[in-house]
């Protein structure tokens, strides 16, 4: 019986042989869609910050002013640092929330830690106008919170309508869900029975949280201050909506120069800028990761 | 002879600095159980998918019936495999598992359930065909695995250490029932283990790798009697393994110096005064006996040793001799042997010829 | 695992207490929402009267269906190319060794990291500018996808690690061809990560805002719609809007939940 009249290959079976080849067909797609679609555009933006735009249409003529009104300007510097402050107070609240959780759901969730993880997902799912909505009307003047202390003839807090606060609570709402996550997805893979040998060691709780949970699961809560920190930074719908008068950030700026204005170029500088300000931060806590530190020892998956 | 139904031509394999299989060239007759036999990492199992075609060799050829299929993926070499964790489909029932690969090859509805009916009934499964692999027993789902790569008459059956995964009976048992089945169906059996005893109850012929590297082919009592090579000596069966240095040759029979005593081995080629040497002498080749009864032939060995422990394993005995010196020899003989109890004087003796002598390497 | 001692037990007691509170900070916000959907009046809804004008004013806002239409059809061409992309990448990443393993990695996770306005504003002006395309559905499909495609990536490499590969080699050995093996013995045993990171990414680009909105400009969806009526203050019909959107949100996470449970169980049985 003949071996290779029973069985037909065509060229392209063989082809299909060569491992590398199959890696690359399998990788390469998406890759390349990435790389078109995101990574390219990202690009191009830096080339747009250096244009001018004259009635709503870019000029390609190359100049410097966008940067010179951004960085000169203190106006914009105010919003830039306004929003950093925003994005590091509302990572931090996010991150001492979101620990303890992602803790007990991980080490004491049993059979239920699927259901509770997702639980805390989901919200992170109904979008970002139903999520603002919905705060402000618990916030705002006539929101929930204001109106039942008005009914029963308390003074409504100031601090809740339209302030940072206000954008504060509003933003940590919107992201806490990712630093459970993140945090939690590392806790998974985290030996709890380290702490049992710390404690016979003789560290107590919070020492041996220090010296053993923390490090050891610092690249999660890494990823998660990332994930956390980039969109905060960004956020333009939030501060607008709960921030008041007053709260306008950065992003709120960056989009109105696609708005009314259309002043695109502009815009780019300050896309520019953003990108540059979130990688800047990825680099620095990316460094901060000693790997051999995090217990990871470079095994395959 | 019967003509090869598997060549195996000068194949090598690397993985980055690695050989993992190093110039091996084998032929697979149709009606033999042939065992490729090593220690973990030998190269036996990179050869096996080389064979089925989940790897392909960098310099060598595969042929299979006269047809070179070095480059032919797996799924046109028709051959069948049993795995060693069985790596049965979990979403489909038995029947569904076993006729899978007559399902690819597009037999009809008809001759499949024909097919499947005979194997499973060969295999002794009939009746369980609606259940799940999550359902069945270790030994029933070796079974199924077997089934499934004897279901569509292969050229040839690869077998990677299909045995390892079951207790103790149970693989006794497979071990009668898998040698049962290559010699009903005819076609060649390539049988992975690193289990020496198994190879050498199933197999007609056996092939022992180390580190890539054939070291012998051959009749299993041929790799068995006649070792050629130390690795061969100390991995099939169990020996003695003794060092020493030559002090005498006679003709071709060396005398030995080992550790003080003296002992007789066949001189290996090109020897002479002073080589140090590896030497094996199979467990079951020592004569044991009380002190002072035995009778010695020249050129016998005899050495004087005191009974350490006894070691009772139903058919035969293992006992455990100590010598002046602190060396201890293993010799396997009958079960319950007369004024033979621990801390017996004894004398072991055996001939020139029941050792195996190698030059030993430099190290 | 539980509490051995006092100090524990006060610490998961603490633990478990802020669990709560974060649930009902995540979801008294929706719930409340939805319950003012139904309510007369919506700045002190209580004494609750009920109503369902909320409702059929939404259904009667022209723009309603065309947003509902739109957003479905990016959350589903979205959904769809994500997980087409991340299948393939993961089962090549996990099936095959290249030096270029943790490079692309890191590619297919980066898109986590950037924020959707800068994703939003370049693609507007890179498609616009660079590559021709006018601000249209496909468009914001293709825009939406970048980051989907992340979220999928993340979805089916977490259940894909559990599968055993070497089935796929045995089914190749007994004469299945590469897409047959596919098709008959990798699928069947990992649709539900695939369905998974399909509702996921659907969902995302269904409630996209900053992406959609700059890539379609006047063309409405759903979260575009909401908002344009919060830019106007916040009316009653955006509650029904909200509660709708929910609504649909908490099936997809039911599918999503017993899909990541049958996953889980599927693959568990890999020794």
């Amino acid at each position: 019986m003949s071996v290779v009249e029973t069985a037909r290959v065509s060229t392209l079976g063989r082809l299909w042989m060569n491992r590398q080849l199959r890696f690359a067909c399998l990788t390469l797609p998406g890759a390349l869609f990435i790389l078109l679609f995101m990574v390219a555009p990202l690009m191009s933006i830096v080339v747009f910050s250096f244009w001018r735009t004259e009635s709503y249409n870019l000029i390609s003529d190359w100049n410097l002013d966008n940067y010179r009104v951004l960085l000169g300007d203190p106006t914009y510097l105010t919003f830039l640092w306004r929003s950093t402050v925003m994005a590091v107070a509302v990572s931090v609240i996010c991150l001492i929330y979101a620990y303890p959780v992602a803790y007990l759901i991980a080490k004491h969730g049993g059979r239920y830690r699927l259901i509770l993880v997702l639980l805390t997902a989901a919200p992170f799912l109904t979008g970002i106008i139903l999520r603002v909505t919905a705060i402000q009307h618990i916030l705002g003047p006539i929101g929930l919170i204001n109106m039942a202390l008005t009914t029963f003839g308390m003074m409504p807090i100031e601090a809740l309508m339209y302030s940072n606060v206000a954008s504060a609570i509003g933003l940590v709402y919107l992201w806490v869900p990712f630093m459970v996550l993140a945090i939690y997805l590392s806790l998974l893979n985290f030996n709890f029975e380290l702490l049992e040998v710390s404690k016979v060691c003789g560290a107590r709780p919070w020492r041996a949280f220090i010296e053993v949970t923390w490090p050891l699961n610092w690249m999660g809560t890494a990823i998660g201050i990332v994930l956390v920190f980039v969109p905060t930074l960004a956020s333009s719908v939030t501060p607008r909506f709960l921030g008041g008068v007053d709260g306008a950030l950065y992003g709120t700026i960056l989009a109105h120069q696609f708005g009314a204005t259309g002043t695109w170029a502009l815009g780019s500088a300050m896309g520019v800028v953003l990108f540059v300000l979130s990688l800047v931060v990825i680099v620095g806590i990316w460094r901060a990761v000693d790997l051999r530190r995090s217990g990871f020892t470079g095994e395959q998956a | 002879m019967t003509a090869a139904v598997l060549q195996l031509d000068g194949i090598v394999k690397a993985f980055g600095a690695i050989k993992a299989v190093d110039r091996v060239s084998i032929d697979v007759g149709r009606d033999e159980f042939f065992s490729l036999l090593g220690p973990s990492g030998s190269g036996k199992t990179t050869l096996l998918r080389i064979i089925a075609g989940l790897e392909t060799p960098d310099s060598g050829r595969v042929l299979i019936n006269g047809e070179d299929v070095t480059r032919l993926p797996p799924y046109a070499r028709r051959l069948g495999m049993v795995f060693q964790d069985f790596l049965l489909f979990p979403h489909r029932t038995v029947a569904e598992n076993v006729a899978f690969p007559l399902k690819m090859q597009g037999a009809a509805p008809a001759e499949r359930q024909r097919q499947l009916d005979w194997v499973l009934d060969l295999v002794h499964l009939s009746g369980l065909e609606a259940r799940f692999p999550h359902q069945l027993s270790g030994g029933q789902k070796q079974r199924v695995a077997l089934a499934r790569g004897l279901v569509s008459r292969p050229s040839v059956l690869l077998l990677d250490e299909p045995l390892a995964n079951l207790d103790r009976e149970l693989r006794k048992e497979m071990e009668i029932e898998v040698r049962r089945f290559q010699i009903e169906l005819g076609i060649p059996f390539i049988y992975v283990t690193h289990n020496q005893e198994e190879a050498l109850t199933m197999s007609d012929r056996m092939a022992v790798m180390n580190r890539g590297m054939l070291e012998q082919v051959g009749p299993k009592l041929e790799l068995y009697e006649k070792p050629r090579t130390g690795f061969v000596a100390a991995f099939v069966g169990s020996a003695n393994r003794l060092q020493g240095e030559i002090r005498g040759i006679e003709g071709t029979v060396a005398r030995i110096d080992w550790g003080g005593s003296e002992i007789f081995g066949g001189a290996p080629a090109g020897a002479v005064v002073g080589d140090r040497v590896n030497y094996f002498i199979k467990s079951e080749r020592i004569a044991i006996a009380p002190a002072a009864a035995a009778p010695m032939a020249e050129g016998h060995t005899r050495l004087a040793a005191k009974l350490r422990d006894v070691i009772f394993k139903g058919q035969y005995s293992d006992y455990i001799v100590a010598l002046d010196g602190g060396s201890e020899l293993v010799v396997s003989g009958p079960p319950a042997l007369e004024g033979l109890k621990p801390r017996a004087e004894v004398v072991l003796h055996w001939a020139a010829e029941a050792a195996d002598v190698f030059a030993a390497e430099a190290t | 695992m539980a509490a051995v001692n006092p100090g524990e037990r006060v610490m998961v007691g603490g633990q478990t207490v802020m669990l709560l509170l974060l649930y009902v900070f995540l979801y008294f916000p929706i719930f409340y929402v939805v319950y003012l959907s139904f309510m007369e009046n919506s700045v002190w809804p209580f004494p609750p009267e009920f109503t369902l004008d909320h409702y059929a004013l939404l259904e009667s806002m022209s723009d309603f269906h065309e947003g509902l239409i739109n957003s479905t059809l990016i959350g589903l061409g979205t959904g769809a190319l994500s997980a087409l992309f991340a299948c393939l990448a993961v089962v090549g990443l996990l099936k095959y060794r290249s030096r270029f393993r943790a490079v692309l990695t890191v590619l297919y996770m980066s898109p986590l990291f950037v924020a959707h306005i800068l994703i939003g504003i370049s693609t507007l002006m890179f498609n616009r500018g660079v590559l021709g395309i006018p601000g249209n559905i496909p468009s914001t499909i293709l825009a939406n996808t970048t980051y989907g495609v992340a979220f999928a990536f993340l979805v089916i490499l977490a259940q894909l690690l559990r599968y055993d590969w070497r089935l796929d080699e045995a089914a190749m050995v007994f004469g299945a061809r590469p897409a047959r093996t596919f098709w008959e013995v990798t699928l069947p045993n990992t649709w539900p990560a695939l369905l998974g990171a399909f509702l996921v990414s659907f969902i995302l680009a269904f409630n996209n805002l900053d992406i959609s909105f700059y890539n379609l400009g006047a063309i409405p969806t759903l979260p575009t719609i909401a908002w344009g009526t919060l830019r106007h203050g916040v009316k009653p019909e955006l509650y029904a809007l909200a509660s709708i959107v929910n609504a649909l949100v908490f099936l997809v996470l039911i599918t999503l939940y017993f899909l990541l449970r049958t996953g889980l169980v599927k693959l568990g049985h890999r020794d």
